[in-house]
């Protein structure tokens, strides 16, 4: 089994009209073997910018305070929150910083720009950076959740149509991926605020 | 994105085989037997079916729930199948499930350097009533008033221990049969789906499948 799929999991973000939402599962294993339901790799960055990294889970806990501590920097020295666009290329270099030994973690990040448009990217563990405009995955059912996303994505989505579809989406993939499921957790960002909503699904 | 690549350069959901991890099980009760299995079939991680049936009749009142490679378990519950038939021409009379496990073994054991199989052989005969046989990969035979197979069940050895009493009526082995199962699929990745149950005695058989909402959570 590859390194990636270790611990297992997935993210997707996808785009609305003014929108955003990200949603996770909720399983860390070890292997085929789970340990916890209530693993958290979706993580708020600023008011309206989440961050979302599948792989090897020791190294998504060591990104997640590294971005923290970093973020904390910047916001010291230059007096205001990160733009979307400028944390991605921070994500972006700080794991190509680690080329020939990188960090086992596949970054999504999902926020708004400051005139409200969403903004959507996906790495992969050396950071190469794909900017998509409708929705963004990562994780061990990766391929399945192309497949859904593709299927039910529709521009110019409402915050619940979103909720919606982005939720569907991921718990049709995660049911034909063994090490990932037990519970799904979905943030939908707005220029009012994000508001957090877990959805039942299938425990095994 | 880094994949695991098998050595054609193909992803390894294209090429890998179809395992059934699963988490099997099946217990005797005086009378007949119950048996209860998982639904998932596995190619790497990929699950390839979630809703498959690891309870294979054999004849009318003899089963078997088939762990390990897909397609090792049906080569050989075929081939049993085919030699009881036979076996019933010759003799006039419905197989003993002994016979039936003998033949499992027989061509586990022979076969053991290729194959990948764990086999549980449940069912009823006239002759002992209900009776449960264990034949697990490299081919023994152990007849067992409980068995629980696949890689499902390493995690519910404890709870079956606890929980199997002798003496219990059909409903209390379907209720244990259902919550081990549950248990099992819900902390191994290559068990889930369904829990498909049958209940096999000397009135005949009956099938079940417990799904969604009705697979027991803890």
């Amino acid at each position: 089994m590859s390194i990636l799929e270790y611990n297992g999991g997935c993210v997707v973000a996808m785009a609305g009209k003014n929108c955003v939402a990200i949603a996770s599962d909720k399983r860390l294993g070890v292997q085929l073997s789970t340990i916890a339901m209530d693993c958290n790799r979706v993580f708020p960055m600023t008011d309206s910018l989440y961050l979302g990294l599948t792989g090897l889970h020791t190294d998504v806990t060591t990104l997640h305070n590294l971005f923290n501590f970093k973020l904390n920097l910047y916001a010291m020295r230059e007096g205001r929150t990160i733009k979307p666009t400028t944390f991605a290329s921070l994500v972006s270099s700080t794991l190509y910083e680690k080329r020939f030994g990188p960090y086992f973690a596949e970054p999504v990040i999902a926020g708004l720009q400051a005139d409200g448009t969403p903004f959507l990217c996906a790495m992969d563990l050396l950071g190469a950076m794909a900017v998509a405009d409708d929705f963004v995955v990562s994780g061990t059912c990766a391929e399945s959740l192309f497949g859904t996303c593709e299927t039910f994505f529709r521009k110019d989505m409402n915050p619940d149509e979103l909720f919606e579809t982005l939720g569907q989406s991921l718990m049709a993939a995660l049911d034909r991926d063994c090490i990932s499921g037990w519970g799904v957790d979905v943030h939908i960002i707005t220029k009012e605020g994000v508001t957090t909503k877990s959805l039942k699904a299938r425990m095994d | 994105m880094e994949r695991p690549m098998s050595a054609s350069g193909a992803p390894e959901w294209m090429t890998a085989e179809h395992s059934m991890g699963t988490s099997i099980m099946a217990v005797a009760f005086d009378g007949g037997v119950v048996l209860g299995a998982d639904s998932r079939t596995t190619t790497g991680t990929y699950i390839a079916n979630r809703v498959s049936d690891k309870i294979t009749p054999m004849t009318d009142s003899i089963f078997c729930c088939r762990s390990g490679s897909a397609a090792d378990t049906q080569a050989i519950s075929d081939y049993v199948r085919y030699y009881l038939d036979m076996h019933v021409v010759e003799m006039g009379t419905p197989p003993l499930v002994k016979t039936a496990a003998r033949l499992f073994r027989e061509l586990c054991y022979s076969n053991k350097t290729q194959l990948m199989a764990g086999m549980i052989c449940a069912g009823w005969d006239s002759a002992k009533g209900g009776q449960v046989f264990c034949v697990p990969i490299g081919g023994s035979l152990v007849e067992q008033p409980f068995a629980i197979g696949g890689s499902g069940s390493t995690y519910i050895y404890g709870y079956c221990d606890a929980h199997y009493k002798e003496g219990m009526t059909k409903e209390e082995c379907q209720a244990f049969v259902k919550n081990a199962v549950a248990l099992a699929m819900s902390r191994d990745g290559s068990s889930g789906g369904v829990i498909r149950m049958v209940t096999v005695d000397k009135d005949g058989t009956d099938r079940t499948c417990f799904g969604g909402e009705q697979v027991p959570s803890f």
